[in-house]
């Protein structure tokens, strides 16, 4: 049996990272698969915190993680919200129709 | 061994009988005070207001939005809630009124959102 | 724990309370309440500046190492509620004339601008993440204000996305760094990043946040978003965008380059310099093409920004003197340039295509000689404040042996001068269209009076702007 190091836990972090960054951009579909690559991101980053705390044998991490939570459930609140009014405005949320400005 | 075990888990077996008491409780009470109308409407499965038996991707009311957007920002103070209530005993009084600052400022967002009208469906 | 010991964040506390006593009194006045939420908030951003004056002048360190205070962080604090207060000015008629006038529009000024003033007087990773998280999160929302225009909840769309993938390239930046040195004080990452050879991880934690930070000043290849928020925007919040949110950001990338990852500068120098070459290339050439004013002063931020960083190139106490002083002028001059384009009303609408400009010398002759005195002040023309800031940034980069650099710089003015040069053109030799209206009010009056004498006589006495940017790079460096 392998055991599991702090390089499986950042293995997997930079793998969920590198999912969020790349739906964010080859995502041509839906604006709320954005968000949802948004979360990956965070929620990588929190994998990170947790790991590098439990080596370190340092709550930092964790405390740092519990900020992150809640400004993320702040952000996608916000989204959201932006979402919806973009939605009145326009009747869709499809990726390829943010294209009133240009230049 | 034996009466060292029980000392351990003692105040999970407290718990676990305040939580079967206040559960018994609640269905009794309701069970003897409440009217009981039984309906077939009431036994079916619900899913907000939608019929429960049809396509999973059609469009709902943004209002649902709202209100889980509210849930969200309101439950995660929990996340902050348990270890501070955990730790109470290592922090002291700077601790215990660090929490009630920041909850504090929770009211002023709860009262804001309230006196906006976010919490009425209509 | 003594009261004495929150005085180094006198200001921000104040804000915070300020700001959640005005969101109550917003929420149960309603909107006719509007006015007078506004004139406190402007009013609460003058005591914060007393009280960071007042307050906030010693070097100290409190709340656990969080946050702190010292001269450097202090002149930002004052010329970011400056130019809050400003653009707060900017904003009135045009939100009465566009139906905006919210409660909300000046508490969310407020609290971006208490999110800047914490993220640059962080001490912390922690402390810098809270106060950027404020700062963008109520941005987002001042971009999507107008809530029944597609083009402002685009460009809050636009923002947000972009925005939140920055915040997500900084936190990982965070956690690789705090893996790798084991805490996130910048007092202690101090010594981690100066000693001999500092972690992997540590070195490309800080990659990632300079690529965040870069987005977050919109310096090229980093600033998609900026033309669209810009053009999409209300203006009075576009007036802020330009204005308070880059100098926090310069401001805390300054702070982070100079204070805990000082042993890291001289391999981020060269990103530095791509940064600020792509930035002065693109804000130079890019904003010829366009139509939409507030497009072009999107371009022309960029632009700037690029400039700003020139500073940052040279390094030592010498750039960040001429980057600040750079910051110090800029502000006025975008903001007084703001204040024009919120004055271009023909029929109680708000003009903002550039040919509309047209036969402004005519009907508003004062309007035009103040707009020409911004354009020929950003173009960098030797009597006026705009030659002096560029002057001493390629002052600064000729010292520090990039004479190539001042060189390019200077080939790039003279081609941004092109489009400032095509708005004076537009302004007194293109045909007249009808008359324009009277300037919107006292406020934005005043505000172009102000900026206007600014940068009219700081080339006649530039010292007390030179020794207030030479004492706060030296309580940074020295």
């Amino acid at each position: 049996m392998m055991p599991i190091t702090i390089h499986h836990f950042l293995a997997v972090a930079a793998i969920l990272f590198t999912i969020g960054v790349f739906g964010i951009f080859l995502n041509r579909k839906n604006i709320i698969v954005i968000l949802m690559s948004i979360e990956l991101i965070l929620l990588s980053v929190n994998i990170n915190f947790v790991a590098f705390g439990a080596q370190l044998g340092d709550l930092t991490g964790q405390v740092f993680t519990l900020f992150v939570l809640t400004v993320a459930a702040a952000e996608a609140a916000i989204g959201l919200a932006i979402l919806v009014v973009y939605f009145r405005n326009r009747n869709t949320i499809a990726v390829d129709d943010i294209n009133m400005m240009k230049g | 061994m034996s009466s060292e075990l029980i000392q351990t888990y003692f105040p999970v077996f407290v718990f676990l009988l305040l939580a079967i008491g206040m559960s018994g409780v609640m269905i009794g009470l309701s069970f003897l005070l409440a009217k009981q109308k039984p309906d077939a409407e009431k036994l079916s499965p619900y899913e907000c207001g939608f019929d429960p038996f049809s396509d999973a991707r059609h469009k709902f009311d943004v209002r649902f939005y709202l209100v889980s957007i509210l849930f969200i920002i309101f439950d995660l103070e929990i996340a902050f809630l348990f270890p501070w209530a955990v730790s109470l005993g290592a922090i002291g009084m700077f601790g215990f009124w660090s929490m009630m600052v920041f909850l504090g400022v929770l009211t002023i967002g709860f009262i804001y959102e309230w006196r906006k009208g976010a919490l009425e469906w209509e | 724990m003594e009261m004495t010991s929150l005085y180094p964040v006198a200001s921000e506390i104040f804000l915070a309370c300020a700001g959640m006593l005005l969101l109550l009194w917003g929420a149960t006045a309603g909107e006719k309440s509007t006015g007078a939420i506004t004139v406190a908030t402007g009013i609460a951003f003058i005591i914060a500046i007393f009280m960071a004056g007042h307050y906030e002048t010693a070097k100290a360190v409190v709340m656990g190492g969080h946050v702190g205070s010292n001269a450097y962080v202090l002149f930002i604090k004052v010329l970011l509620l400056l130019s809050a207060l400003a653009s707060l000015v900017l904003s009135q008629h045009f939100l009465k004339s566009s139906k905006l006038s919210r409660p909300e529009y000046p508490v969310l000024v407020l609290f971006a601008t208490l999110g800047m003033m914490l993220m640059v007087s962080a001490e912390s990773l922690l402390g810098l993440y809270m106060g950027l998280e404020l700062q963008s999160l109520t941005l987002y929302v001042l971009a999507a204000f107008r809530r029944d225009n597609a083009k402002s909840s685009e460009s809050g769309l636009k923002y947000f996305v972009l925005g939140a993938l920055a915040s997500g390239l900084l936190l990982y930046g965070i956690s690789l760094i705090y893996g790798g040195s084991g805490t996130i004080l910048f007092g202690m990452l101090h010594e981690v990043v100066t000693a001999d050879k500092p972690p992997v991880e540590l070195v490309l934690g800080f990659v990632f946040i300079l690529a965040a930070m870069a987005f977050k000043i919109s310096a090229v290849p980093f600033h998609m978003w900026t033309p669209d928020v810009y053009e999409g925007a209300p203006t009075p919040v576009t007036a802020f965008f330009a204005a308070a949110p880059k100098l926090a950001g310069i401001a805390l990338l300054i702070k982070l380059l100079y204070g805990p990852f000082h042993g890291l500068l001289a391999q981020s120098t060269p990103i530095i310099l791509v940064l600020s070459v792509a930035s002065m290339t693109l804000g130079a050439f890019a904003a010829i093409a366009q139509s939409n004013i507030k497009r072009m002063m999107a371009y022309s931020s960029i632009g700037h920004v690029g400039f700003a960083l020139v500073g940052l190139v040279a390094g030592g106490q010498e750039g960040v003197q001429a980057t600040l002083l750079y910051l110090l002028i800029y502000l006025p001059m975008t903001l007084g340039a703001f204040g024009i384009i919120l004055s271009l009303r023909r029929d109680g609408v708000y003009l903002e295509q550039i040919s509309d400009l047209a036969g402004l010398s005519k009907t508003r002759p004062a309007l035009a000689a103040i707009m020409t005195v911004f354009m020929f002040s950003m173009m960098g023309i030797p009597p006026l404040a705009g030659f002096f800031s560029k002057f001493y940034v390629f002052l600064a980069v000729v010292e520090a042996r990039y004479v190539w650099l001042a060189v390019l710089g200077v080939c790039l003015s003279v081609v941004g001068a092109y489009y400032y040069l095509r708005i004076i053109k537009i302004m007194y030799f293109d045909k007249q269209m009808e008359g324009f209206q009277r300037v919107p009010g006292w406020g934005v009056a005043s505000l172009l009076g102000v900026t206007v004498l600014f940068i009219l006589t700081l080339a006649v006495k530039p010292d007390w702007a030179l020794s207030i940017t030479h004492d706060a790079a030296k309580a940074l460096i020295g």
